[in-house]
């Protein structure tokens, strides 16, 4: 299965430098910025009050307190990651497998001495790291930041937002992949893990300010996304939660691949996974 | 005694209402090459990947060399070579790294330079992308991945596709060449002259259903045999009645020529023809085609 994953790992090659050292480049800055941001404190404190709570709720910084290493680096990075890696993540997992089963290369592939679960394993791990890496090269240039200037955290509360970013990764990545797996093609598991997620933000941002959607906002996996906040420590539940339900969605994606029929042309899905029994 | 390499009883599968086979009971032997013939849609794709595991059937067992496919996939995939139909290949590969690959996935390889050879013979460039490739030389990446490892068994589907008329005749050399060499094939096609060349046996599939199964040589013979006789004298039309397989087709208005369909045996007919003067006589047998259009004919030419 080595064989796989190394091929996996290769085709990510570019997806993994290009964001890694994007967003590595983009942390970097933001240390320089934070300079700035600090030392019109005072202005920015009048600018930010005169914003209304609905404007800041929907940027993540209802709440926040933007002046504190860790509001800062969740406004100005961490609140907007779960969006743009996320849409990432979830475009790469829902094609995962189905992509190539619907354009047909996987046909060959399994037509070697090589299981449905080593096949699935591979190319999950393979995305898995790929997302890791990314985030490793991401981190790597936050803390070359924090080296280089002075700032109010250390480099150990600088991983905890990462890792808490990867968590949420981690869940949108699992429940696409199993998405992919029900339903029709890879394109409806896209489209509905990426609505899930943005919804999931709009609902997660407006929460703050809006009593009507705290109910809704429990099922809403942002809510356990602690972002910047982190670097002030874990909140072990909600970490829990969101790498738990991914392990979940992952068994499930598992499942379902190793008991369904191949898909050939798009064939397959919801309908044939439900409808087995009745042929 | 003559060992079974593939072997199916009552395999059923479905797609939703679409009933794709419909009982398939089919025996091959080790060693054989075995020609499965049927139209599109007719269920030569499915039928290969059930035995491979790729899809299951609903009803029926399946045994590959004994194994069962759905409880030993890989068991099963590790003894078969196997070329699909719908052939899709990821392009970023060039043929040499695709076949890189797939060697890192199989055991019991053939030496690299036997797969360089073959893919010579094929005239296949491995140094170009997959994607920049022609349909004939993604096949011909296709064939040459299929003979990767040695193994006692090759499924191909539809082996010629897309190939030119030379070419397609090195694919049957290379097919017979493994077949002299022991190994059991089992391939698809709806060229019917290539079946005919070099399959021992073959198998009609129609709606799913096996509707033939013979050594190709008597599903020939067995098949309808056109006369075209010339008499010296005119003879009467009469003259044929009472013999079962003899079919008048037509007679000339002078009563001499006159065409004829056999089925079957010839002995009944030419001992009836040697009570009169023939002049001239022309025999065309036919062909698998011709043999195979007969099957879908009967039923309006509806498959």
């Amino acid at each position: 299965m080595f064989a796989i994953l190394k091929r996996r790992l290769f085709k990510n090659w570019l997806m993994i430098l290009g964001w890694g050292l994007g967003l590595g480049v983009l942390a970097y800055y933001l240390f320089d910025i934070y300079d700035t941001f600090f030392e019109r404190d005072v202005n920015l404190q009048q600018i930010f009050s005169a914003f209304p709570e609905e404007i800041l709720a929907f940027f993540g910084a209802e709440g926040v307190d933007l002046f504190s290493p860790g509001g800062f680096l969740h406004l100005e990075f961490f609140s907007y990651l779960p969006i743009v890696l996320g849409i990432m993540v979830i475009t790469s997992a829902a094609s995962l497998i189905t992509k190539s089963e619907e354009d047909g290369s996987l046909e060959i592939i399994l037509a070697q001495p090589v299981s449905r679960s080593g096949l699935f394993w591979a190319r999950t791990f393979a995305l898995i790291l790929s997302v890791g890496l990314v985030l490793v090269i991401t981190w790597g240039g936050a803390a070359l930041g924090l080296e280089m200037h002075d700032f109010d955290i250390t480099q150990g509360q600088l991983i905890k937002p990462f890792v808490s970013l990867f968590s949420v990764l981690m869940f949108f990545l699992c429940l696409a992949l199993l998405l992919s797996m029900v339903m029709p093609s890879s394109g409806s598991a896209s489209l509905t893990a990426g609505f899930l997620l943005v919804a999931s933000y709009f609902i997660s941002s407006l929460a703050n300010i809006d009593e009507n959607l705290q109910g809704v906002d429990r099922f809403s996996p942002l809510k356990y996304y602690q972002g910047g906040e982190a670097v002030a420590g874990y909140n072990a539940q909600n970490l829990l939660l969101l790498f738990g339900l991914a392990a979940l969605f992952l068994l499930l994606a598992w499942f379902f691949f190793i008991t369904r029929d191949m898909r050939f042309g798009g064939s397959g899905g919801l309908r044939l996974v439900f409808r087995r029994k009745e042929e | 005694m003559v060992k079974t390499a593939l072997q199916l009883e009552g395999v059923h599968k479905n797609y939703g209402k679409v009933h794709a086979l419909r009982g398939i009971n089919l025996q091959v032997r080790q060693g054989e090459i075995f020609g499965f013939l049927g139209p599109n849609g007719a269920g030569k794709t499915t039928t290969i990947r059930c035995m491979l595991d790729l899809i299951r059937p609903n009803q029926g067992s399946i045994r590959v060399l004994g194994i069962d496919p759905q409880t030993s996939p890989q068991a099963v995939k590790s003894q078969v070579g196997y070329l699909p139909g719908d052939l899709a290949l990821e392009g970023d590969f060039t043929p040499r790294e695709f076949f890189k690959y797939i060697r890192r996935l199989r055991k019991n390889l053939r030496p690299w330079e036997d797969l360089l050879q073959l893919a010579e013979r094929l005239d296949l460039d491995v140094e170009k992308k997959i994607q920049t490739l022609s349909q004939g030389n993604k096949q011909k990446v296709g064939l040459v991945q299929a003979f990767i490892s040695r193994v006692p068994v090759l499924m191909l589907d539809e082996p010629t596709l897309g190939l030119d008329p030379l070419m397609k005749q090195e694919v049957l050399n290379i097919i017979l060449e493994e077949s002299e060499q022991g190994a059991t094939v089992f391939f698809s096609s709806h060229i019917l002259s290539e079946v005919q060349k070099i399959a021992d046996r073959v198998g009609i599939i129609r709606k799913g259903r096996l509707v033939e199964i013979a050594q190709t040589d008597d599903l020939i013979n067995r098949a309808l045999t056109r006369a075209s006789v010339q008499f010296k004298a005119p003879i009467g039309q009469s003259a044929f009645t009472g013999l079962h397989h003899v079919k008048v087709l037509r007679i000339n208005d002078d009563q001499r020529a006159y065409t004829l369909e056999i089925r079957g045996e010839m002995d009944e007919f030419i001992k009836k023809l040697a009570e009169f003067p023939v002049r001239e006589i022309s025999i065309h047998r036919p062909s698998l085609e011709e043999v195979f259009l007969n099957y879908y004919q009967d039923d309006g030419g509806e498959v």
